[in-house]
């Protein structure tokens, strides 16, 4: 079974036609490189992908293990397992990485339909990953990007 | 997206109900003869009497003189002060022993308000005076805050048990001429609260005072009172809700806080009138005048104000900075929606030597809600080393809404240092995409962010009132994004 298919999709962003005509599936377990000149289309497709409100997709389909990816809302493909890094996050000022972790995390866990964690179970898996990637353990009290560098 | 928006602003407003209970009423309108009716019901004492009369011609004069404020950026129609009731209060037969003897239908109100008021139900660590009307109806925890010397109660029980404090502070910081509501109130005020914490007491519960407007047709004009003598602290909150009705209901009320050597007073607002519903129709006008005299030495006022409901705001807590050393904060969240209107800030009025303020304040504006922060910073000719910091964000939700801010500085003193930041910012696309990648709703995204937008003014509240503020902004902003 394919994971991901795209097949003829075509999008615009603002009125002009930027995918014209995507082909594209994915098996699971393989990794793909997308690469093509400054304004080939490669952000578009991860904006279309994961739903990012200023494209239209005007022609063709996107089933995601078998489901029309098109159909869902945003934060409903997020919850499905597509998760986009973002080229230039945003800060929102106030919200800590904690609590918009936990947030994140919660509702893709209610979504499969397991519970919730609390403040103190939440706090323990986030400490044991962050070991491993030896992530400063004050970056949690922060703010969602603040300062913070992109490209 | 614009359909959870809908769905959300119809959300209805969660303490719209309406208490059937018997109530007293007086004639309609506004004349001499309804203060004196009102004194008389108090059974007040001359001195009172008099003051409400002259507050009565004052207010007749600015009313024919055409003194109504108009300088907010506010509008309604004319006010009619003929048009409505001036005093209403549940029929209680006899005076109550114990708070077992409040009529059920108002313990059942609070209640469901989440205030219950009964002893084996009342919250821990708060006492509360619960205001129906133009009456306090009870107080909890009285008598334990007694044994501290603690006075806490209505403000009617105050004039009769403790004539002597009110006669001494009553008008000596928003003096009857002050404004136009300050002039009203001063004249036909019913009730309210007061406060009054010996020298060196540190105040073991919160004070608190939830008031509620019931009666149609009815203003309400409340007067809280509090002092706090030398080396005192006292933390205060007060909390307003009123029916969802069609007409405008007047509620023009008059804080008056003291603040003695070393005494510190933090007053916390969290303001829930009814906004009127979705095309601006009915709401309460809430035209507040609220100030705080430092008048001792290293003394501090501190307000905290939370403001989502009214149909109208035009409400300014001040301090003024007499004493050497003293302190004013001032932190303000307040969100307009649908077609509501809000003109608020601040005034921090530096007399003393090195004399501090902090101003921050986080105008949130939604749907048509247009919104203006006016503050005045002024440093007198002897405020010697005078500071104030002032910082106002806007954040706007759409493209209908509208952010205004009015700073005026006066300064009187060379060696003062004044700083003002301001920054007008939308809730962008952008970042309410980044959260709904990460799987979180978009109405959980907008209160987050608005959260954490508010996040250094609410943590001000005190604990238990920062949760229920959090949750009034989701609920009060939700269904606003364009």
């Amino acid at each position: 079974m394919t994971m991901l298919e795209i097949e003829n999709l075509h999008a615009t962003a603002g009125g002009t036609e930027i995918l014209k005509g995507i082909d594209l599936t994915i098996r699971p377990g393989e990794v793909h490189a997308i690469m093509g000149p400054n304004g080939s289309g490669k952000s578009t497709l991860a904006g279309v992908l994961s739903g990012r409100p200023t494209f239209e997709v005007t022609q063709g389909s996107v089933l995601y293990q078998g489901k029309n990816l098109l159909d869902l809302e945003p934060e409903q493909r997020a919850r499905e397992g597509i998760f986009l890094a973002f080229q230039y996050p945003v800060e929102i000022p106030g919200v800590t990485n904690n609590y918009f972790l936990k947030a994140s995390l919660n509702a893709i866990r209610a979504h499969r339909g397991e519970e919730e964690l609390d403040a103190m179970d939440f706090l323990s898996v986030v400490k044991e990953k962050m070991k491993i990637v030896e992530m400063p353990k004050d970056l949690m009290g922060r703010s969602i990007n603040e300062g913070f560098s992109g490209g | 997206m614009s359909e959870t928006i809908e769905e959300l602003a119809a959300r209805e407003y969660e303490y719209g109900f309406v208490t059937d209970i018997e109530e007293e009423r007086i004639p309609k309108g506004l004349s001499e003869e309804i203060v004196r009716i009102i004194s008389a019901k108090k059974d007040e004492p001359e001195w009172l009497l008099e003051w409400r009369l002259k507050a009565f011609k004052r207010f007749q004069q600015m009313l024919a003189e055409g003194h109504s404020p108009d300088w907010a950026k506010v509008s309604y129609p004319e006010i009619d002060f003929q048009d409505m009731y001036y005093y209403a209060a549940p029929k209680q037969k006899k005076q109550l022993e114990s708070l077992d003897e409040v009529d059920p239908e108002l313990l059942a109100t609070y209640d469901k308000l989440g205030i219950p008021l009964l002893e084996q139900k009342r919250l821990a660590g708060v006492a509360v005076d619960a205001v129906f009307d133009s009456v306090s109806v009870a107080t909890t925890y009285k008598a334990e805050l007694e044994k501290k010397g603690i006075l806490f109660g209505s403000f009617s029980e105050a004039v009769k048990d403790h004539p002597e404090l009110v006669r001494k502070y009553l008008g000596s910081v928003v003096p009857y001429s002050d404004n136009f509501f300050a002039a009203l109130n001063s004249a036909v005020f019913s009730d309210g609260s007061f406060a009054y914490i010996p020298k060196g007491v540190r105040c073991p519960m919160e004070l608190s005072t939830y008031f509620r407007i019931n009666a149609q047709e009815t203003g309400q004009f409340e007067r809280t009172l509090i002092v706090a003598e030398e080396g005192s602290y006292v933390s205060y909150l007060e909390g307003c809700t009123a029916p969802m009705r069609d007409e405008n209901q007047l509620h023009a009320a008059v804080v008056e806080l003291v603040a003695l050597d070393d005494a510190e007073i933090k007053y916390s607002t969290v303001q829930n009138w009814y906004p009127g519903d979705k095309n601006g129709k009915g709401g309460i006008y809430n035209f507040v005048t609220k100030r705080g005299a430092c008048r001792g030495k290293r003394s501090k006022i501190s307000w905290t104000q939370v403001e989502t409901g009214s149909a109208i705001t035009w409400k300014y807590p001040s301090c003024i900075l007499q004493g050497d050393d003293s302190v004013g904060e001032f932190y303000s969240v307040a969100l307009t929606n649908n077609w509501q209107q809000a003109d608020t800030g601040t005034k921090m009025i530096h007399i003393g030597k090195n004399t501090k303020s902090t101003i921050i304040s986080k105008g949130i504006s939604a749907g048509h809600g247009q919104q203006s922060y006016r503050g005045l910073v002024r440093i007198g000719p002897k405020a010697h080393g005078a500071r104030n910091y002032s910082q106002c964000d806007s954040l706007l939700l759409g493209d209908q809404c509208g952010a205004h801010t009015f700073p005026y500085l006066e300064v009187k003193n060379a060696s003062s240092t004044l700083e003002h930041e301001a920054t007008t910012s939308k809730i962008g696309e952008d970042q309410l995409f980044y959260c709904r990648q990460r799987g979180i709703s978009e109405e959980d995204a907008i209160s987050m962010i608005v959260n954490g937008f508010c996040k250094e003014v609410l943590r001000e509240l005190p604990m238990e009132f920062a949760v229920e503020a959090q949750a009034l902004l989701g609920i009060s902003l939700e269904g606003s994004v364009g």
